[in-house]
């Protein structure tokens, strides 16, 4: 006879006092599973928008969405959100991208988003229920199964925290503040008289009048604001380029990128050829004049750079060098400092992207410590520009 | 069954091209013996070894004193070692094979003391010596009034400033050109991270510091086109930093200097000017200079000249227009790590245009 062993007796029934319950659930969740698919498979179920969900459900999901926000939310730290600038820009992307579902203090909760589930909320009984850390983290990432979508660029944290800024003033707004923050006043208007009317097409008029004024001014000037930078006056060139890049993605901006990949090429030479043509004038800001030993700093770092660590003059390609320069290099005199700033951090942080040219900063803004970036941003605000030659 | 040893003949493979033809008959005839193979790969390693004898890179073909003194010391050092080798053979022979009768502690003691103390003792001590004594020679300073020449090494570039005993100096780069039969004293130092420079056929390396300078005095004793080279790694680029020298007549050095002297001249063709303005208006301006126009950047090669060297990037490009516009609009796959970007995003036409330009600057 063949029998096995003593041992091996043993072994076979140690294992099989371990395996066999396992081998019970097994099939029993793979039992679960079939049925689970054999209900999707029928089609039984209704995932109607109209119909709702229970209360429990609603409960549930509401409950889920907190946690899983304030847990995902931990190593997100907040920056000072209460700078005006900061809300300024929120209020106005909020007015192109969020009011269509979400409402605007004075009107009705608006009526399509009404038909999802779950509907789109009015926010401003919310905010209080939420951490800005929290928001911070839903508004960028979005909520999967609903209809709030993901902020469409990641690279640009400094955006969703201005719209985080601008989420914890909603609650306090009426009808007429709200209208003041989204709209470009007409009193802002000043020079726009300098431009004959007849300039612009009526497609591309309209495009100016519903995705450009209200943060960059009608006079392109940014609305006094360091949330916006100034248009007027920049190369024809250097815009279309860069609306290209935003349309493509190339150029990174949650607030940009929709306004951009909306535009025909048509519309956006047009945007660029009439920004181009709109007198640079300076609006002053209310700042107070800047450090006269950083405005020197940046005057040497503009006209020689720091050849000891790598840092070309800026002036080179941005003037004002008193030579014609590259047509796809942007001018940065008069340019608001805060939005110059900006930019050289983007670039450190390698987020900034842009035209095909992009690339010349990639080795120079990492250079420049922070006092540096400064220091020349606050001089090109200041510096004059020299007449530049025409433009072919 | 195949008999062992009825492979074709290697003639059958390579035919009277088979470049160690020679090699096997010279092991064992028709046969293939076990020695052959070895004995093939030896010559072929000491044929492949000696092709470093020669060349524009070759300390062992020296053109210059210290380079001179330096392989006369190896010589001397390889005649000992091979002298010292063979005697070891000799030993480790006679060990096995010599009879037991004439082996005595005595013997053994002398071998011991002798062989293992006294021997490597005394030799240790007179290549040390003659070493010392060659540092002194090799580490003078060049007399008063040689023409001086500062060497910056830069990731992965050489900054070279001639400071001649009279007149102004003169800034170029990524070439360096010397008067045969003179002393010249360089000046070495770096900006970034060490760097190692090195003519082998002129003489001995020296480091480049940042923050300190080193000297080293190279008299070249013939007329040639010799190659230096980093020679301590410096990052990503270290293999491709490179430079030509040329060792030339004191009159057509002379002569060779006051032409890079000159400010640049005024392209006088349209598709010239066309490249100067395109130089101008994309911004290599900001980071290099052409003397006699707008263009002063100082933290890339001085390109007054740039047309007249014998190579691009640093030693690693040949000189001509394929080879700038390559230059340009690849840069970071020419060289990886490099601070320049590239300029690939223009069109060709005026790659083309800049090329020419430069390519000008005879």
């Amino acid at each position: 006879m063949n029998r096995p062993n003593r041992k091996t007796r043993i072994t076979s029934a140690v294992a099989s006092r371990f395996t066999r319950p396992f081998v019970k659930w097994a099939l029993l969740l793979v039992a679960l599973a079939a049925g689970g698919f054999l209900v999707a498979a029928s089609g039984i179920v209704s995932i109607k928008a109209s119909s709702g969900h229970w209360p429990i459900t609603k409960w549930f999901l509401r409950f889920g969405m907190h946690r899983s926000f304030a847990t995902h939310s931990l190593g997100v730290t907040r920056p000072p959100l209460d700078d005006p600038h900061l809300v300024l820009k929120g209020a106005t992307h909020y007015d192109f991208g969020c009011r269509s579902c979400h409402g605007s203090p004075g009107t009705r909760a608006p009526r399509i988003a009404q038909g999802m589930t779950p509907p789109a909320p009015d926010l401003r009984p919310l905010i209080a229920e939420w951490s800005p850390e929290a928001l911070f983290t839903l508004v960028k990432h979005g909520v999967k199964f609903t209809g709030m979508p993901a902020w469409p660029s990641q690279q640009r944290d400094d955006e969703v925290w201005a719209m985080v800024a601008f989420l914890q003033e909603l609650p306090a707004l009426d009808a007429a503040a709200y209208q003041r923050l989204v709209q470009a006043s007409p009193t802002e208007n000043a020079t726009i008289t300098a431009l004959e009317p007849s300039a612009l097409t009526p497609p591309v008029a309209s495009v100016v009048n519903r995705m450009c004024v209200n943060c960059h001014g009608h006079d392109g000037l940014g609305r006094g604001s360091s949330a916006f930078p100034k248009l007027a006056g920049q190369r024809r060139e250097y815009l279309l380029n860069t609306l290209l890049a935003y349309a493509d993605g190339s150029r990174h901006s949650g607030i940009m990128q929709p306004v951009a990949a909306g535009l025909s090429e048509e519309i956006a030479r047009a945007l660029a050829d009439h920004y181009s043509r709109l007198p640079a004038s300076v609006s002053q800001s209310g700042d107070p004049p800047p450090d006269p030993r950083l405005l020197e700093l940046g005057r040497e770092i503009a006209h020689e750079g720091v050849p000891e660590r790598r840092i070309p003059a800026c002036i080179e390609c941005h003037g004002p060098i008193g030579r014609r320069t590259k047509p796809a290099y942007p001018l940065l005199t008069k340019q608001r400092t805060d939005y110059l700033v900006l930019q050289l951090e983007l670039f450190q942080r390698g987020q900034r992207g842009g035209s095909a040219y992009a690339h010349l900063m990639e080795h120079v803004a990492p250079q420049l410590s922070p006092e540096q970036i400064r220091a020349v941003a606050l001089y090109f605000e200041s510096a004059p520009r020299t007449p530049r030659p025409a433009e072919p | 069954m195949r008999p062992p040893h009825s492979r074709p003949p290697r003639k059958a493979y390579y035919g009277d091209a088979h470049p160690f033809r020679g090699l096997g008959q010279l092991a064992a005839g028709r046969r293939p013996t076990p020695l052959m193979y070895p004995a093939r790969a030896f010559l072929f390693l000491v044929w492949f070894a000696l092709a470093g004898c020669s060349g524009i890179q070759s300390s062992l073909a020296p053109a210059g004193d210290g380079a001179h003194r330096i392989a006369g010391l190896f010589w001397w050092m390889t005649g000992g070692a091979l002298l010292v080798w063979a005697l070891m053979i000799w030993l480790t022979y006679s060990a096995f094979r010599g009879r037991a009768s004439r082996q005595s502690p005595r013997l053994a003691r002398l071998y011991i003391i002798g062989g293992g103390a006294l021997f490597p003792t005394v030799v240790l001590a007179v290549l040390l010596i003659h070493g010392f004594r060659m540092m002194p020679p090799l580490l003078a300073s060049a007399p008063e009034g040689s023409l001086r020449i500062a060497v910056s090494g830069e990731q992965w570039w050489w900054r070279v400033r001639y400071h001649p005993p009279s007149g102004p100096p003169v800034e170029l780069a990524n070439e360096i050109r010397l008067p045969v039969g003179e002393p010249v004293e360089f000046e070495l130092g770096s900006p970034d991270v060490i760097h190692s420079f090195w003519i082998p056929s002129l003489g001995g390396k020296m480091d480049m510091i940042p923050g300190r300078r080193t000297r080293l005095t190279l008299r070249a004793t013939r007329t040639g086109t010799f190659r230096g080279q980093c020679a301590e790694y410096c990052g990503t680029s270290h293999a491709l930093m490179a430079f030509p020298v040329v060792v030339m007549e004191a009159a057509d050095f002379a002569r060779w200097l006051e032409g890079q002297r000159q400010p640049a001249a005024n392209p006088a063709e349209p598709l010239l000017a066309e490249g100067r303005d395109l130089f101008l208006m994309n911004g290599c301006a900001a980071c290099h200079a052409i003397r006699g126009t707008p263009a002063r950047g100082r933290i890339g090669p001085d390109l007054t000249h740039v047309g007249s060297r014998l190579s691009l990037g640093a030693g690693i490009l040949p000189n001509d227009p394929e080879a700038f516009v390559r230059w340009i609009a690849e840069t970071s796959r020419v060289k990886p790590g490099v601070l320049m970007p590239h300029f690939g995003m223009l069109p060709a036409a005026e790659l083309d245009a800049v090329a020419a330009y430069l390519e000008s600057l005879q």
